[in-house]
């Protein structure tokens, strides 16, 4: 762990350790089954709003179990518990209500039915930067900022030089905020949302500003702050965010709760129904219909599949297996120097491009380029790969065979696929990596 | 050592639990009540802060500054000195001097505007603060009518030349003024927190509360004094702003009280108004965050 330059902290930490065996486990947020409905229609939704006023107004509301015309529940029935200390996080797809969620708990908005119970101070690190001003300076900005977020100006004049100095703003504290890089304005608000001291800190996807380098010095400063008991609520779609940091986590799919307990369990879960949920079908193999001669180049692609490490046909490969990427074709006449390249690509986030193979560049065990003399009949140009190195998750493929480097034959984009998690790995990780540990005493 | 003391601290602000339930809080009037002055006293420091930091940001990014809290009045007073001279339009006669008589009610009237719109502006300008973070939203409004208050000062001095260029009689009345003025600023924040929380989710509101406070004006006795006849003058006199802002304009110049049941049926209403919509303003703030784009 990288201790920031809080000399302090680590004091508490450790005096806090202490302290942590004599309590019990001491729940200081309830969520008990919280169900709320919006309306995706505006003009319609508007109206709702102002009958729901009325009718809070009246006191005539108290439950309100029936939707109304064109309302869904954007979250139904979720419960959980929050531990003091504990770091929770909310997964689930953009729109399956996480931070509707957090914003019921945030106390923002009324639940419709249910009920949320908080012990402590909150601090949403939703709005970060509430309130700046863009005239004003950083200095003035910090003030606002925090009394917004319920310091009193003692307690800002305490945080206000760690705000600083953890913003690493420097100087420019007293220049106006609109003369700041957006990296900046995010580190001051970050700054002045942290040092606020919460009970029970809400994270909203909020860490995917600010450059790596900022990035792990937040990510420090939450460690610190699990340190001294605080407790967290991260929402993110990301599994990878989640789990770095959270110890237990729930799932929710349409607003409502289909997991909830130990994290890489629940990330399990979302990760399959992400990846490889209905969709799995039509994933992972791809066949061609017959060409007429007329349409042919001398060389049809007849399907594309996998093979696992007994040589059986398979839809999704399992991370860091011995895997063959099979391109089986009918061959027409014969075809010298047949050549194929593969380009693999994730097909989330920003579809980099991941592997990039090309026959011609030559063979792990001969080094030599490879080009393929067929004549003509079934062929299967198959690539092996000793331990499939990608992770688990969604990649789609583009294939293009050539003849003599030039002439196109076939070209195929996006062949989908996914693959499994390997047993050996966690979900967190990104590629495989082959490996064994080692004990060597000396 | 003082990092040591901060755990106890927070053992003992955190003992209580906070529920955030469907139920509607008018259920329990008591705990509503004690919530709302809670809160009350809890958003000073806030609003403080809200108003410093909307007052520099406003003079900061102008040149001619604090000039433009009297700028209207004048130009206002100018206008109708020179149209009421020229025969343009006949006005009765007032006990003051016209420009001073106009523009001393057109300074009350602007700050009876400004408190009706401090709500609006208030929750409108912090909609996206509303929406991410849960601080009292009492706070914005005392903010605004900390703003107003400001503005008032400014016209002050306006005020006072006022009266030392057109040598104006002061009598120890005046120092009920404020007293008086206070209630036209209630009576002003009264109508305007009615309409904030409908003023976000409706954009017509803010366009017909421009519409309305000119029309609004006609009703009021600003520039032109009281009328005593007739069909207008009744619905003059049925104008709650009429008898604050006169008793006001009375009370720092001649002393004389001309409608003092009025003045107490007015404040009444912005008494208990004010009150009510506090109320309706807490409640109302959830459903219309709700409606809010995070």
């Amino acid at each position: 762990m990288i201790v920031d330059a809080d000399n302090g902290s680590n004091i508490v930490g450790k005096f806090e350790a202490d302290v942590r065996q004599d309590e019990t486990d001491e729940v200081i947020l309830a969520v008990e089954g919280i169900s709320k409905k919006f309306c995706r229609d505006l003009k319609r939704s508007l109206f709702y709003g102002m009958s729901d006023i009325a009718s809070d107004l009246t006191g005539l509301r108290t439950k309100s179990d029936r939707l109304r015309t064109k309302e869904f529940w954007a979250l139904d029935n979720v419960s959980f518990e929050l531990k003091k200390g504990e770091a929770l996080g909310l997964i689930g797809k953009n729109g399956s209500g996480k931070s509707t969620l957090l914003r019921i708990i945030a106390g923002l908005i009324k639940p419709d039915l249910g009920r949320v119970r908080v012990k402590g101070r909150v601090a949403p690190l939703i709005a970060l930067g509430a309130g700046f001003s863009p005239i004003l300076t950083g200095r003035e900005n910090i003030y606002t900022n925090m009394s917004i977020l319920g310091l009193s100006k003692r307690e800002i004049d305490a945080q206000f030089d760690r705000v600083v100095e953890f913003a690493e703003i420097g100087e420019a504290i007293d220049s106006p905020v609109q003369t700041y890089s957006s990296g900046m304005a995010a580190r001051l608000g970050f700054a002045s949302a942290i040092h606020t001291e919460p009970d029970i800190i809400l994270i909203d996807e909020v860490l995917a500003v600010g450059d790596s380098k900022f990035k792990t010095k937040c990510y420090n400063k939450l460690h610190e702050l699990r340190q001294k008991r605080k407790s967290f609520i991260m929402v993110s779609h990301s599994s990878h965010a989640i789990a770095t940091v959270c110890e237990s986590a729930v799932y929710l799919q349409k607003g409502s709760k289909v997991m909830g307990g130990e994290t890489l369990a629940v990330i399990d879960r979302y990760e399959n129904d992400l990846f490889l949920g209905k969709a799995s079908k039509s994933l992972g193999s791809m066949s061609f219909p017959a060409k007429s001669a007329a349409e042919s180049t001398g060389l049809d692609l007849q399907a594309l599949f996998f093979r696992d490490k007994h040589g059986e046909a398979i839809d999704s490969p399992i991370s860091g297996e011995l895997t063959y990427l099979v391109m089986a074709c009918i061959v027409r006449e014969p075809i010298s120097e047949v050549s194929a390249v593969v380009g693999i690509r994730e097909l989330s986030g920003e579809s980099r491009l991941l592997v990039y193979l090309n026959s011609w560049d030559g063979d792990r065990q001969s080094g030599q380029s490879k080009y393929f003399d067929l004549s003509p009949g079934r062929h299967e140009i198959q690539i092996e790969i000793p331990n499939l190195g990608l992770g688990l998750g969604l990649y789609t493929i583009n294939i293009a065979i050539r003849r003599s480097k030039l002439y196109l034959l076939e070209k195929v984009d996006s062949f989908k696929f996914a693959i499994k998690k390997n047993p050996q790995q966690t979900s967190s990780s990104m590629f495989f990596m082959p490996h064994s540990w080692k004990h060597v005493e000396k | 050592m003082n990092r040591l003391k901060k755990p106890a601290q927070n053992r003992n602000a955190e003992a209580a639990w906070v529920s955030h339930t469907p139920e509607s809080q008018i259920r329990h009037p008591r705990l509503l009540i004690r919530q709302m002055f809670r809160d009350l006293l809890a958003s000073r420091e806030l609003a403080w802060q809200l108003l410093v930091r909307d007052i520099r940001a406003k003079y900061r990014q102008s040149f001619l500054g604090i000039f433009w809290a009297i700028i209207p009045a004048i130009v206002t007073a100018v206008g109708f000195s020179i149209a009421k001279s020229g025969g343009v339009i006949s006005l009765g006669e007032t006990d003051l001097p016209y420009p001073a008589y106009v523009m001393f009610s057109m300074t009350l009237w602007q700050t009876f505007v400004e408190a009706l719109q401090a709500p609006i502006q208030g929750v409108t300008q912090a909609k996206a603060m509303l929406a991410k973070i849960n601080f009292p939203r009492e706070a914005l409004i005392l903010a605004k009518l900390g703003q107003v208050l400001f503005n008032f000062g400014i016209k002050l001095m306006l005020i006072v030349g006022l009266f030392i260029w057109f040598k104006m009689p002061v009598t120890m009345s005046v120092i009920l003024a404020p007293v008086a003025l206070i209630h036209l600023i209630m009576l002003g924040t009264f109508f305007g927190l009615l309409l904030a929380p409908i003023g976000v989710l409706y954009q017509d509101l803010a366009m017909g509360l421009t519409l309305a406070t000119g029309l609004w004006l006609f009703i009021t006795p600003v520039v032109y004094p009281v009328p005593n006849e007739g069909l207008f003058g009744a619905v003059v006199k049925f104008n709650p702003v009429t008898p604050l802002l006169v008793t006001t304009r009375e009370l720092a110049t001649t002393g004389a009280v001309s409608d003092p049941q009025g003045f107490w049926w007015a404040s009444a209403l912005a008494f208990c108004g004010l009150l009510v919509t506090w109320v309706f303003y807490r409640i109302a703030m959830p459903y219309v965050v709700e409606r809010v784009s995070s």
